[in-house]
């Protein structure tokens, strides 16, 4: 799927009131939502997973009797390494805050060892805080993101 | 120049390496596994770095993760302490080919020694006497039995990947030797992954006596002395001291010699143990080496005021030793007792949470630990709580000190070796030196 195509796609769905439209072409899928503050999206095949998934956590419930409902769950790093947002040095970040992603999307990347680690979320929501900086270290079971789940 | 040291260990020896890169003005990294949150040597620490969940394999034997926190702290050492990965010779060679100097020696003098059917052959090319037994591996168990009545009854087989007292089963007599024979082999390939085995004499009454030697990185080798850690509950030693005693000037002057030999014979540089058994009023013969520093160096500590780890550190950077043998200095008597986290009488661990924990301290007294009041003793690890070491001029005054202190300890929250250890320093055969491996099979005390 080229860019032309895209735009394409685009052109079409402006002038009609379709609000959700999905595509797919071998192995890519193109999925476009129309709402509130969401550009089109597309995206990435799902890669064969070589980094575990990150593990999600719950907020510890407070001392007192009834613990309060979570209001979003947390990615923690499943390794040691340096936190990256972006596939590369000058591509567009995986995510922002406000971004939606789906179980299985990437995240961010953990470099350990010269391996760039694709972290995946296990959970659909939207993305409500990134604790890292770009390029700083994380150890294991630290905090990346908050998500607030669907 | 060593600038920041990753100490790839926990627990009482992991606060130990921190106190002596913290003297020579080294940045200390910790890691640790969320079990060890809240353990002493994470505080100690500079910096400190989780790794992985609770199982060592995913934590302190995790590579990976230590090789990434040695890369996001830009330590330039690693320090491996004892087990764990003090003894992994990948492990070593990744460091070497990263660039991280390891505390310790070669990773060729690891694999070497760490194969016992190699460490046997290399030691007895420089004459030094072995325990009678099979020339290298044997893999049938008709050809097992056939050495095993050369060799006279009762015999010990051993995994050629094994060592520290695991993969051994003792036999007595030729009708159980086949059996015993085979479940070696099988339990050698499922706990070191290789079904090698060797056939030696086994010495019913023998004494564990080990020498210190320390090599450097221009061919010089000296030794600290020797260590008798007879005292042993399934392999596992329980109460060690230096000198050995009760032993002949000739015979312990002749080990002496053949650990330096052992160690020289296998460019040895690093600081390491050469272990023998000692049949009394007989001959010593080379049981296995260590390539680590280990558990009671402190009692060689005591006696000669030389600071180990710190003569680790000085040989991994490269500086030659700073001492010739004439220089080494012993003087006086050092017992250490392991308090474990263990019932007194059947030593079945019980960790938990410590409530009072009171130590002695006083003239010639010593106290490695890494236990506090509130801190809870995971159950995913070893049970040493801490080591009680004592040193006075001579063996008796060292025993007396001891009983003293002992008596000083309280530790609540947990069951502690501390009554058994009591028990010990009365025990007649252990005041009149009547060691022997087997002492706690034919004493209870």
């Amino acid at each position: 799927m080229n860019l032309k195509e895209i735009r394409e796609i685009l052109e079409l769905l402006k002038g009609s009131d379709v609000s959700e439209f999905e595509l797919g072409r071998g192995d890519t899928v193109l999925k476009l939502r129309r709402g509130p503050a969401n550009a089109p999206v597309l995206l990435p095949p799902v890669p064969p997973a070589p980094a575990p998934p990150a593990r999600a956590a719950e907020e510890p419930p407070a001392a007192a009797s009834v613990p309060p409902k979570p209001t979003y769950k947390e990615i923690l790093s499943p390794i040691v390494g340096t936190f990256y947002r972006s596939p590369a040095p000058d591509a567009a970040p995986f995510v922002e805050v406000g971004t939606r992603v789906v179980k299985g999307q990437v995240l961010c990347i953990v470099e350990a060892m010269k391996i760039m680690n694709q972290i995946e979320s296990d959970t659909t929501g939207t993305i409500s805080a990134i604790i890292v900086e770009n390029a700083q270290p994380v150890a294991y079971g630290q905090a990346l993101f908050h998500i607030t789940p669907e | 120049m060593i600038h920041k040291v990753l100490i790839a260990n926990r627990g009482e020896i992991a606060v130990r390496i921190i106190r002596t890169c913290r003297e020579m003005g080294i940045k200390t990294v910790s890691v640790y596994s969320t079990a060890d949150r809240d353990a002493m040597h994470v505080r100690m620490a500079d910096q400190a770095v989780c790794i992985g969940p609770p199982p060592g394999v995913d934590s302190y034997l995790n590579v990976p993760a230590i090789l990434s926190a040695i890369e996001i702290t830009d330590s330039d050492a690693v320090h491996p302490g004892y087990g764990f990965l003090a003894e992994n010779p990948p492990f070593a060679e990744i460091c070497a080919n990263y660039g991280v100097r390891f505390i310790g020696p070669s990773s060729e003098a690891i694999r070497l020694m760490g194969d016992k059917i190699e460490a046997r052959r290399a030691v007895q090319k420089v004459k030094v006497p072995v325990v009678p037994g099979s020339d290298g591996a044997v893999t049938e168990e008709e050809e097992g039995l056939r050495v095993a009545k050369e060799i006279g009854f009762p015999v010990i087989v051993k995994a050629a990947a094994g060592g520290g007292g695991r993969g051994m089963k003792i036999v007595h007599s030729p009708a159980s030797f086949i059996n015993a024979f085979l479940t070696a082999q099988s339990e050698a390939l499922s706990a070191f992954g290789v079904p090698d085995v060797y056939i030696e004499k086994y010495f019913d009454n023998a004494r564990h006596v080990e020498v210190q030697v320390m090599g450097d990185r221009h061919g010089n080798v000296v030794h600290l002395g020797d260590r008798d850690c007879s005292i042993q509950r399934r392999h596992q030693k329980l109460i060690e001291e230096s000198p050995a005693p009760a032993l002949p000037a000739r015979v312990r002057n002749r080990m002496w010699k053949a650990a330096v030999d052992a160690a020289v014979g296998v460019n040895y540089d690093s600081v390491g143990t050469v272990e023998f058994l000692y049949v009394p009023d007989g001959e010593f013969h080379f049981l296995e080496m260590n390539t680590r520093i280990q558990v009671e160096h402190t009692v060689t500590e005591m006696v000669t005021g030389i600071d180990i780890v710190r003569e680790q550190i000085r040989i991994a950077d490269g500086k030659k030793l700073r001492y010739e043998q004439k220089d080494v200095p012993l003087r006086g008597h050092a017992i250490e007792v392991r308090i474990n986290a263990e019932d007194p009488e059947t030593f079945l661990p019980f960790p938990g949470p410590i409530r009072t924990c009171i130590f002695p301290g006083g003239f010639g007294v010593r106290v490695d630990t890494a236990i506090y009041p509130g801190y809870v003793v995971p159950s995913t690890y070893d049970s040493l709580l801490g080591k009680l070491i004592v040193h006075g001029d001579d063996r008796n005054e060292a025993i007396m000190r001891m009983r003293r202190a002992l008596d000083e300890v309280r530790i609540e929250g947990v069951r502690t070796t501390v009554p058994f250890h009591k028990k010990m320093m009365v025990n007649s055969d252990f005041v009149e030196a009547r060691l022997s491996t087997n002492f706690l099979e034919k004493n209870r005390p």
